[in-house]
């Protein structure tokens, strides 16, 4: 019977939309939310009107005054996430690549599969456990309250990331263009330099954007080793409390500006993700 | 083969030696402090060595106790919920769906927002009197729930944003591994029996147990360490009903900077995550093995 559907068949398909429908609604409604309230009056925003124009008049006075004159501090605090975020990430893939790479291409006699799993396996200390003593640390150091003291904090966590990754991408690509470059007399590190890195672009960029994204939410370590001059945007937002009551205008924008850059971002990364965050176990 | 003997050196040296400074030495420092009485703040001790006596006094504090009530519930609540309803969820984009790499990208977007955001947007949603979610609640007639107020309902509210965010991270992997499952063994299937969950039992289930276990030990790991959303959500309370092991750990720590004793209370968490690690890492670490 071609061309004709079952009404059971029909009925699953309809209930397989409905179910679909409403799992991407779940998903997304705590954001859209968040959104809608970020242009309403706080008279408003107490209400649960979603509908702008019908239901309520939008205004932008929350933006303007989160990013405005009045919020100038959270633009600091923005901008030192941002050098953080970024600075970190250029030391874990720096040093991440380099260790990645001769993962997958040397062998060591330790077994690359235990070196392997020492530099992932700090994915599953508990934070925690390290705080006092990098707080101690970084006094000790003088780098207390400083770009440079966050920066190699969150080196540390998001390096496992840059590692596994490009020593997934090095695993899986033939080395024959390398081997040919290292017959014709290039060194190792030459040869790492001009063939083996301008390949790895896009693995690249994908361990930056997870690693960065890391290091933009952390928050436990920048509450405890920043109080002014380096406290990213994660610490700013909890920190400004208001007076009378929660203004939902104001939280909305704030926490949107900690939330977008990420979840853009994350858009690109869609390849690596299930590998990224699994340690390589699962392949995606 | 001596260049690349030193080259592959020059390759892992840098990180490996970065790791070794920045996450063994402190946690080398902190089992010693563990060992120690060290205070800072206003009753300053310098640190003597106390032997086995914070380790004692932990199995006598009575906060611990209480703290292990809302730590073993997000724990095990956030475990099951997240890969039952991340597996359900998989299963469902498992059918011909168009577009589907557009729900993909979507359904992962809560995985990349910053915790401690969620938590404030957590705060507002289950806001008593005029969140939405409490709106919802009276729409359809029922009493308002006291999401921060109330101990059972806070925890509730903490798990409920933490199931919220991690779900997604369960339904990309175990949809990895359904994906990977060759169609003829549903095609063989179906000669047999034409009941979906019949099909689950028999073939989807079985074929995605490795990455179930997979994805059960890194959830694991990480419900540990749940802190911010508490922090910033309900703020550990009402009174320490929301209070995670973790929070605790940093509240006596750093808040009331008693760090010999917070040192062995975070080595019981290291200890945990040291063996859910090393079966996690004999278990896939063949992966990282060259030819």
């Amino acid at each position: 019977m071609v061309g004709q559907v079952s009404l059971k068949q029909s009925v699953e398909r309809i209930a397989l939309w409905a179910a679909v429908a409403l799992v991407t609604l779940i998903a997304l409604y705590p954001f859209v939310w968040a959104i809608i309230t970020s242009f309403k009056p706080q008279r408003d925003a107490l209400q649960s009107s979603l509908i702008p124009f019908v239901q309520f008049e939008p205004i932008i006075d929350n933006w303007n005054a989160e990013l405005g004159r009045t919020g100038r501090e959270n633009i600091t605090a923005l901008k030192n996430s941002a050098i953080i975020a970024v600075g970190a990430t250029l030391i874990a893939l720096t040093l991440g690549t380099m260790a990645g790479y001769s993962l997958a291409r040397f062998r060591f006699g330790i077994g690359n599969r235990n070196l392997v799993s020492w530099f992932l396996s700090q994915r599953f200390l508990p934070p925690v456990a390290t705080l006092i003593p990098f707080f101690l640390l970084l006094q000790r150091l003088d780098l207390f309250d400083t770009y440079a003291g966050m920066i190699i904090v969150n080196a540390t966590f998001v390096m496992p990331f840059a590692v596994l990754i490009t020593r997934d991408f090095f695993a899986d690509f033939p080395k024959d263009l390398e081997e040919a470059a290292l017959v014709d007399g290039a060194s190792h590190v030459q040869v790492f330099l001009r063939v083996a890195l301008p390949i790895a672009g896009p693995a690249l960029v994908a361990a930056g954007i997870i690693c960065f994204t890391f290091a933009w939410n952390e928050f436990l370590f920048a509450s405890v080793l920043t109080v002014r001059e380096a406290q990213p945007f994660t610490v700013k937002i909890v920190s400004t409390g208001t007076v009378r009551g929660i203004h939902f205008g104001f939280v909305s924008t704030r926490l949107l500006m900690a939330v977008v850059p990420p979840l853009i971002l994350s858009l690109f990364v869609q390849r690596y993700i299930v590998r990224g965050l699994t340690m390589g176990a699962v392949k995606g | 083969m001596k260049s690349a003997n030193r080259a592959r050196l020059i390759f892992l040296l840098p990180g490996a030696l970065w790791v070794l400074c920045f996450t063994l030495f402190p946690l080398v420092y902190s089992l010693g402090l563990s060992f120690t009485d060290k205070r800072m703040g206003r009753r300053t001790r310098p640190g003597e060595f106390i032997g086995f006596q914070n380790y004692r006094d932990i199995f006598q504090d009575n906060r611990v106790a209480e703290v292990m009530e809302m730590t073993i519930f997000v724990i095990v609540g956030s475990v099951l919920l997240t890969v039952v309803l991340g597996t359900f969820i998989a299963w469902l984009f498992n059918h011909e769906i168009p577009g589907l790499r557009a729900f993909r990208s979507i359904l992962t977007l809560p995985i990349f927002a910053a915790p401690i955001a969620l938590g404030q947007l957590g705060m507002i949603l289950f806001n008593e009197q005029s969140g939405p979610i409490n709106h919802m609640i009276r729409g359809v007639g029922l009493d308002p729930v006291y999401w921060i107020t109330d101990p059972w309902s806070a925890r509730f509210a903490v798990l409920i944003v933490d199931v919220w965010q991690w779900t997604p991270f369960v339904f990309i992997i175990v949809l990895a591994a359904m994906q990977s499952i060759p169609n003829e063994l549903y095609e063989a299937a179906r000669l047999d029996t034409s009941s979906a969950w019949t099909m689950f039992r028999r073939i989807t289930f079985p074929m995605i147990t490795p990455a179930l276990g997979t994805v059960t030990m890194l959830r694991l790991v990480e419900t540990f360490k749940i802190l911010d959303i508490p922090y910033t959500l309900t703020g550990g309370g009402p009174g320490v009903s929301t209070q995670t092991y973790s929070y605790y750990i940093y509240l006596e720590g750093l808040r009331f900077f008693d760090m010999g004793y917070a040192s062995a209370l975070a080595y019981l968490l290291v200890i945990t995550a040291i063996i859910i690690s090393s079966i996690f890492f004999w278990r896939v670490r063949h992966r990282y093995d060259i030819e």
